[in-house]
């Protein structure tokens, strides 16, 4: 389909604004930041309790969040969406491109960061690779997953932001660590149970079951993207006279 | 080969836009109420104030709002949940706001990329040049006067060649040369056998370009059709002017013998004149007040924005 790249560029320009990017630029500098001066203060601390609490719980999803809700929700916030409705072409398209954004600049983001930290705080020995690895692959799996979710929720509400933030620090932080049968709607327990099935468990932790967490991530992903496809073909502008 | 073949029959002409008891309604709030046109080429303007419901309408015609009852047909295809009828549009929206980091050019090429054109530069190029906005096409939209993002919204509209051109208010911002281009633009388009519709809230504007005008007030079509009846409805509608003089009462009794008046009230120090024919009073005011021997020290006429006339259209 020759809109997909158009479709991706615009995307991409929109989402990449100097002051979003330099936002999440510090956000993933964070965890490797900490690492780095845990690393000079000689500590060895377990990496997959850095990644866990500093990447998979703090930076992934706030990224993600920020990316995906910006990626087609600004566009419907300030009209400039109406452009890209009024043009011959299937819904999906339009979804796909966002959706691609917002997922390939989280994990550009993410990923480097979940590698570089894990590498700081953890060396580079067999074990320590192992997990350094599995949560890349978990932030890379989990990132899709979210960033499809909020732009889903994008479609939906013109508070996609302050509802994601919600969903992320009260339902993930707090309900989903407190109910057990509550963590099978959390996309973080989802990526967590992605990165022990790749080696990367965090001691004492009860990850939910490998498949159970691929399927998770996978229901999400495609759930919230034909969510998104149909809010978007029945898609109603607001306000005029 | 019988009557009924239906290779002999004419084919029905598909009007290129056809609303059929349109209406829709925001909860309790009707913003169009029952409307039913239909449109083929030419230039018509869509004219009413502010909140009658034109861009409602627009909004519909282009299939980015459902209708609450009716239906909207653009080349005889629901323009609802159906992008392709979009081959066929162009849209230029009210709101202001153009990608900002975008460049004139970029958003045309987007444009006609997203639309398909077989060589999306060249016409997008073409279309920065229709517009006259070649010295800045390479500027991002967001340092444009909104007189220059107006025209960068129609070259994206223009640039895929369409036979349906919506334009909400497209005049605004822009100076007067610019608007006469762009003015001179749509009637070739239109000379062309394009079907434009462009809203309005300044009469002059439709008087100027439209062959053919859509009145709409408080969400209803009040009147539709050629442009000199409807505009000779509107100026043949009673008029009232308040005068004062240096004998109002006689004043009264000399004026209200003239058949192009109909009324004349004395309230508050004040003389209130109603007249069918506001050309024919303007020239019989003076000649009265003169042979009576009376001094006119006011004349203004009331009732005479642009709502009074709507409303009058609504009622008749």
């Amino acid at each position: 389909m020759n809109v997909f790249g158009p479709l991706v560029s615009v995307t991409l320009r929109g989402v990449l604004g100097r002051r979003r990017l330099l936002l999440m630029l510090l956000l993933v500098a964070l965890p490797v930041a900490i690492g780095l001066l845990v690393r000079l203060a000689g500590g060895r601390p377990d990496a997959g309790v850095i990644l866990d609490n500093l990447v998979v719980r703090m930076v992934l999803p706030l990224v993600a969040l920020v990316l995906g809700t910006a990626a087609l929700g600004s566009e419907i916030d300030d009209g400039t969406v109406v452009y890209l409705l009024v043009k011959p072409i299937a819904r999906r398209w339009i979804i796909l491109a966002t959706a691609l954004v917002a997922s390939g600049v989280t994990a550009v983001l993410v990923v480097p960061s979940a590698v570089l930290t894990g590498l700081l705080t953890a060396g580079i020995g067999s074990a320590s690779l192992t997990t350094t690895f599995a949560f890349a692959v978990a932030c890379l799996l989990g990132g899709i997953a979210y960033s499809s979710a909020f732009l889903a929720l994008s479609t939906v509400t013109s508070r996609a932001l302050v509802i994601g933030l919600v969903y992320t620090l009260i339902w993930e932080g707090i309900v989903a660590g407190l109910l057990e049968g509550t963590r099978f709607l959390s996309i973080r327990q989802a990526t967590l149970g992605v990165a022990a099935a790749l080696g990367g468990k965090r001691p004492g932790s009860e990850p939910l079951e490998p498949a159970i967490s691929f399927v998770i991530l996978a229901v999400v992903t495609v759930g919230a993207l034909v969510i998104a496809t149909r809010q978007l073909a029945r898609f109603e502008v607001r306000g005029g006279d | 080969m019988t009557i009924d073949d239906p290779r002999m029959t004419t084919p029905p002409v598909v009007p290129a836009l056809q609303l059929d008891h349109v209406s829709r309604w925001y909860g309790n709030v009707v913003a169009v109420n029952d409307v039913s046109f239909a449109l083929g080429p030419g230039v018509t303007g869509l004219l009413g104030p502010n909140g009658a419901g034109k861009s409602t309408l627009l909004h519909l015609m282009a299939g980015l709002l459902r209708p609450s009852a009716g239906q909207v047909l653009v080349r005889g295809r629901s323009a609802w949940r159906d992008p392709a009828i979009y081959a066929d549009i162009g849209l230029v929206p009210e709101k202001e706001a153009v990608h900002p980091y975008l460049s004139g050019y970029e958003f045309a090429l987007l444009n006609a990329q997203l639309h398909g054109v077989a060589e999306p530069a060249a016409a997008a190029v073409r279309a920065i040049e229709t517009v006259d906005l070649a010295d800045a096409a390479h500027r991002p939209t967001g340092t444009y006067s909104k007189g220059m993002r107006q025209r960068a919204k129609i070259a994206g509209a223009l640039v895929h060649d369409p036979t349906v051109l919506l334009l909400d208010e497209p005049f605004n911002g822009m100076d007067p040369r610019q608007r006469l281009h762009m003015m001179d633009l749509l009637r070739s388009m239109a000379a062309a056998g394009r079907t434009i519709l462009f809203s309005s809230h300044i009469l002059e504007e439709v008087e100027r370009l439209a062959d053919s005008i859509l009145v709409v007030h408080a969400g209803r079509l009040a009147a539709a059709g050629d442009y000199r009846s409807i505009r000779r409805l509107m100026t043949d509608r009673p008029h009232t002017f308040t005068v004062r003089s240096s004998d109002d009462r006689r004043l009264a009794t000399a004026l209200i013998a003239d058949p192009a008046v109909f009324g004349a009230e004395l309230a508050d120090g004040r003389l209130s004149v109603s007249t069918s024919d506001y050309a024919a009073f303007t020239h019989i005011l003076p000649r009265v007040a003169a042979a009576s021997g009376i001094s006119l020290h006011e004349v203004a006429p009331t009732n005479d924005s642009l709502e009074s006339v709507f409303s009058y259209l609504v009622s008749r």
